[in-house]
C-alpha cells in the first residue's frame, strides 16, 4: 500500500475575477451540484475556490494533472450532511485512478476571504483496480 | 481560412497579458507558460477562454494535454517510474520542437512536461486550430 498526497492553494480574488469576466467557465469547472452547494452563500466564491483547490490537489495526488480527455468535472466534491467533503471521481479521472490502483481518495478544505486550501490523500493499493466511479 | 502566424501571436500575447498581468515584452516566443510567465491551471483556462473570444477557436484545457501527448496511451508515453519514455519524447519533439530530446532522455518526469510548453507552442496549436478546426 502506498499513500500519496497533493495540496493546492487558490487565490480567491483570481477565481472571482475569472467567474465575473467569463461566467460560462463556471460550468466547465464545477458540477451543477457543486454550484448549487455553494450558491447563495456569503462566501460563495471562497467555497468554490476551495473546491477548485480540491480538484487540483486530487489530480496532483493521483499524479496525473489534468491529462488528456480529463475534465474538471471529473473530480467532484460533495458534502456529507454534516459538512465533511467527499470526493467522487468520474470519467477519465476515475479511469486513470483505477489504472494506478487508487483505492481511497480523501480531501480536506479550508478557506478565508482571500485564500482557499485543499489537501488530498490517495491510498494506492499498488494493483490496478476496476475502472469504476466512486 | 488563412491566418498569419503573427496575427495569432498577437492574439495569444494579448490573452496572456490580460490573463496573467504580465508585460507585453515578457511574452516572447520562447517563454514557457508555467515557468517564465508563472501561469497556473486556472490561468490557462482564462487564456483559452480569451482566445476563444478573440479568434473564435475553442480549445479546452484537456485539449492541451491531448495535443502534447498526441493520442499516445499513458502507458506508452511514460515509464512505470513516471519518466517520459522514448516514444513520449519523440511525440513531444513534434509539438515542442525546441526541446533537446537527448538531454531529456530518461530524465523528464511526466509532471514536468507542460513546464516545457512555450508561447510559440501555444501559437502553433492555436494556428492549427484556426486553419483546421478539427486538428488537435
Amino acid at each position: 500500500m502506498e499513500v500519496r498526497v497533493g495540496v493546492d492553494l487558490v487565490h480567491v480574488p483570481r477565481l472571482r475575477r475569472l467567474l465575473t469576466e467569463q461566467p460560462a467557465i463556471g460550468g466547465q469547472l464545477f458540477t451543477a451540484g457543486e454550484l448549487r452547494a455553494c450558491a447563495d452563500r456569503r462566501n460563495t466564491v471562497s467555497r468554490l475556490s476551495a473546491r477548485f483547490a480540491a480538484k487540483e490537489a486530487v489530480l496532483k495526488a493521483l499524479g496525473t494533472g489534468l491529462g488528456p480527455r480529463m475534465r474538471w468535472l471529473d473530480v467532484e466534491i460533495v458534502n456529507e450532511p454534516w459538512g465533511r467533503p467527499v470526493v467522487r471521481l468520474h470519467g477519465e479521472v476515475a479511469a486513470a485512478g483505477a489504472r494506478r490502483g487508487a483505492r481511497t481518495v480523501d480531501v480536506s478544505l479550508s478557506h478565508t476571504a482571500d485564500f482557499a486550501l485543499a489537501h488530498a490523500v490517495v491510498v494506492m493499493s499498488g494493483e490496478p483496480g476496476p475502472e469504476e466511479e466512486g | 481560412m488563412t491566418v498569419a502566424k503573427d496575427e495569432v501571436f498577437e492574439a495569444v500575447r494579448a490573452a496572456l497579458v490580460d490573463a496573467l498581468g504580465v508585460e507585453e515584452e515578457d511574452v516572447v516566443a520562447e517563454a514557457t507558460l508555467l515557468g517564465d510567465l508563472e501561469a497556473e491551471s486556472i490561468d490557462l483556462l482564462d487564456i483559452l477562454f480569451r482566445l476563444e473570444r478573440s479568434l473564435g477557436v475553442k480549445i479546452s484545457a484537456a485539449d492541451l494535454g491531448e495535443h502534447v501527448q498526441g493520442g499516445i496511451s499513458e502507458e506508452d508515453f511514460g515509464t512505470a517510474e513516471g519518466v517520459v519514455s522514448d516514444v513520449g519524447l519523440a511525440q513531444l519533439a513534434t509539438v515542442m520542437p525546441q526541446i533537446d530530446v537527448e538531454a531529456l532522455r530518461g530524465k523528464l518526469p511526466a509532471e514536468g512536461v507542460m513546464g516545457l510548453f512555450t508561447v510559440d507552442n501555444l501559437v502553433d496549436l492555436v494556428l492549427a486550430r484556426v486553419t483546421s478546426p478539427a486538428a488537435v
